[in-house]
């Protein structure tokens, strides 16, 4: 104690600081540290849960190399990617830019694009699902037929799949997008915009010249953020496809769809691990590559 | 260039009136400054004229065309923000020429013209700079730059230097006055500050709730303010404002006759305003006595707090000799330069 008294205010400040993170600190490395490099070291291993584990070093990674099943799921992820992040980004600052124009039923309107984001993802696959099947149970194809409009096989069809879970995917991250831009838009000073408009500027120029610019560093935090999102999907997919998770013939499967299957259904830990070391790197790099690209100093 | 003037200008948000007819003239390239507190109705006058607030009753003209229904940018204004509104993205250049975004001519011209401007400003080195990498002043300047490189007929400024340090205010202030000098413009410029009204302005509007209590040059609102409201509003230290009554003898203050003048019946109060400048500490007698409660050193000069029979007044007393505190003194005032308010606060001339 009278060791403590003696320190001065700088090094009294460091004690506490340490003394608040000693906690999470090994709270992190126990939960994400140990495990983390428990898996890097697991993917040169084999090993079924029960047994022990052996070393079979590249192994893992040559039989990844040539699973055609891998690349299949490798290329339906980045579609996930390549198609929902532009797609979410770009509608929910639409509808960002929109409302918050909007005066009336401002906040019913935003709470109505928030609600998918409260909602469980497995409760919203679901519905979504019987939204998808066929007639007489699915919505959309009641309301096609009701038109004369031939079905369409939504979740059946190894091309069609991909897309109608992607859809409800992206509907779910919206509310949230939508928020962030909000906050966005509002945080831009009303003068930049009426400076602007005695400058007679058009909209179009304000949009692409004032307001995309200014909002940059929320563009930066969502692409990074959905990007993620949309790389670790799961959940949808499963729901969605319970019958034969990530079909049909693996034309909807995602990196961790495959990651689960290969642990929890062949109970293969070292191959899972050499996938899960793959989805981290692709991960990181993809983080990485966004962030160089948008930091951009302004 | 043009002439600007506002007729039965109203405006209001729902029921809630601010603005309850204004009236203005403003010649072609006079500098008039509108002061008043806050919530006078200055800016939203401003905004109206520069059209990025509706009109909900009475006339804007500019050039005499009436501008009511017109876009801002039809106005042939340009605007100075308080904020400056300059973006941060943007270079100096690409802010001073933000404004000839729209403008039909050459781009060898749009490059001319934002060089010339950035040379009025001395900002000519700064071109290539972000808004980041300069200082207050400057961002201010490269704010007046987007609105000169336009050419306007009019300039409108929203209180420009209030988010500028003390000294570097007097030094803005002085730089627009110049410019006003040199381009001739007219300009409206929005402050609450009656310092900055005082020294730049050709005519000062105050205003006070929406209404207009005076419109005159720096001189006349500060020698014959029409109201007590300007008196203490204009002038620093404010206006000494004396509750005294009419007598058969003259103007009787704190027991004593000051003046030897009946402006009214007699019997009736009447408020009499003294500046501090106007009422001298002498040793002798004077028009009234009293007791130095506070003094308020300010170099050249001092400001002695005086109590004489209740009222506290502020004189203003010699830097060098200044009276000692709490000492019996004597304060002798002009009967020439007392005001005289009524009831109401209307000056009595």
């Amino acid at each position: 104690m009278k060791r403590y008294r003696n320190l001065s205010i700088r090094q009294k400040q460091v004690v506490w600081a340490w003394g608040f993170l000693a906690l999470p600190i090994l709270f992190y490395v126990v939960i994400r540290f140990y495990p983390t490099f428990n898996a890097i070291v697991l993917s040169f291993q084999s090993w079924n849960l029960l047994g022990p584990r052996e070393w079979v070093g590249l192994e893992n990674y040559v039989k990844l190399w040539h699973d055609p099943v891998f690349w299949k799921v490798f290329r339906n992820t980045f579609v996930y990617l390549i198609l929902g992040t532009p797609i979410s980004l770009v509608l929910s600052f639409v509808i960002a830019y929109q409302l918050d124009k909007t005066r009336l039923l401002h906040g019913t309107l935003r709470a109505l694009y928030f609600l998918p984001f409260l909602t469980s993802t497995v409760a919203m696959a679901w519905v979504w699902r019987w939204f998808y099947q066929p007639v007489p149970i699915g919505l959309f194809n009641n309301f096609l037929a009701s038109l004369g409009f031939a079905q369409v096989n939504f979740l059946n069809s190894t091309s069609n799949a991909l897309p109608s879970i992607l859809i409800p995917a992206i509907w779910a991250g919206l509310g949230f997008q939508i928020i962030i831009f909000m906050a966005g838009l509002r945080a831009i000073p009303t003068s930049y915009y009426e400076a602007a408009r005695i400058d007679g500027v058009s909209g179009w120029t304000i949009l692409w010249e004032i307001t995309l610019p200014l909002l940059k560093p929320t563009i930066v935090f969502l692409v990074v953020f959905s990007s993620i999102g949309f790389l670790r999907i799961f959940d949808q997919v499963f729901n969605m496809t319970t019958n034969n998770p990530g079909g049909p013939l693996d034309s909807t499967k995602p990196l961790v769809l495959m990651i689960y299957q290969t642990a929890f259904s062949s109970f293969d830990m070292g191959y899972a691990a050499a996938q899960t070391v793959v989805l981290f790197a692709i991960l990181l790099t993809v983080s990485l590559v966004q962030l160089r690209i948008l930091r951009e100093k302004p | 260039m043009a002439t600007l003037s506002l007729h039965n200008l109203v405006k209001a948000y729902g029921k809630t009136e601010v603005l309850h007819g204004i009236n203005l003239d403003v010649a072609d390239g006079e500098f008039v400054v509108f002061v008043g507190p806050s919530g006078c109705g200055k800016s939203t006058t401003l905004r109206m004229i520069a059209g990025l607030e509706d009109v909900s009753g009475g006339e804007v003209r500019i050039g005499g065309a009436v501008v009511n229904h017109l876009e801002p940018k039809d106005r042939n204004i340009a605007m100075v923000f308080q904020n400056y509104a300059i973006y941060p993205h943007m270079s100096v250049r690409k802010n001073i020429g933000f404004g000839l975004r729209t403008a039909k001519m050459p781009k060898a011209d749009k490059e001319k013209r934002i060089e010339e401007v950035a040379a009025i400003l001395s900002m000519t080195e700064y071109l290539d700079r972000k808004p980041a990498q300069l200082s207050g002043g400057q961002r201010q300047r490269v704010a007046i730059g987007r609105a000169m490189v336009r050419d306007p007929a009019v300039f409108l400024f929203d209180e420009p230097l209030s988010n500028l340090d003390a000294q570097l205010r007097t030094q803005m202030r002085l730089e627009i006055k110049k410019l006003h000098q040199r381009v001739g413009t007219t300009i409206i410029f929005v402050t609450h500050d009656q310092v900055e009204a005082m020294t730049m302005a050709d005519r000062i509007v105050i205003m006070k709730d929406g209404h207009i209590q005076q419109v005159g040059t720096p001189a006349e609102v500060f020698h014959q303010p029409a109201n007590a409201f300007v008196a203490q509003f204009i002038g620093a230290p404010s206006m000494n404002m004396l509750q005294g009554r009419i007598t058969a003898d003259g103007i009787e203050v704190a027991g004593r006759v000051i003046a030897r003048k009946t402006p009214g019946a007699v019997g009736s109060a009447v408020t009499v305003g003294i500046r501090p400048d106007d009422l001298r500490v002498t040793p002798d007698a004077g028009s009234f006595a009293g007791r130095v409660s506070v003094l308020e050193p300010l170099g050249a000069e001092t400001l002695a707090y005086v109590d004489i029979g209740g009222q506290e007044v502020v004189a203003r007393a010699d830097g060098r000799t200044p009276p000692p505190l709490r000492a019996q003194v004597h304060l002798t005032v002009d009967p020439a330069n007392l005001h005289l308010f009524d009831a109401e606060g209307v000056a009595i001339r």
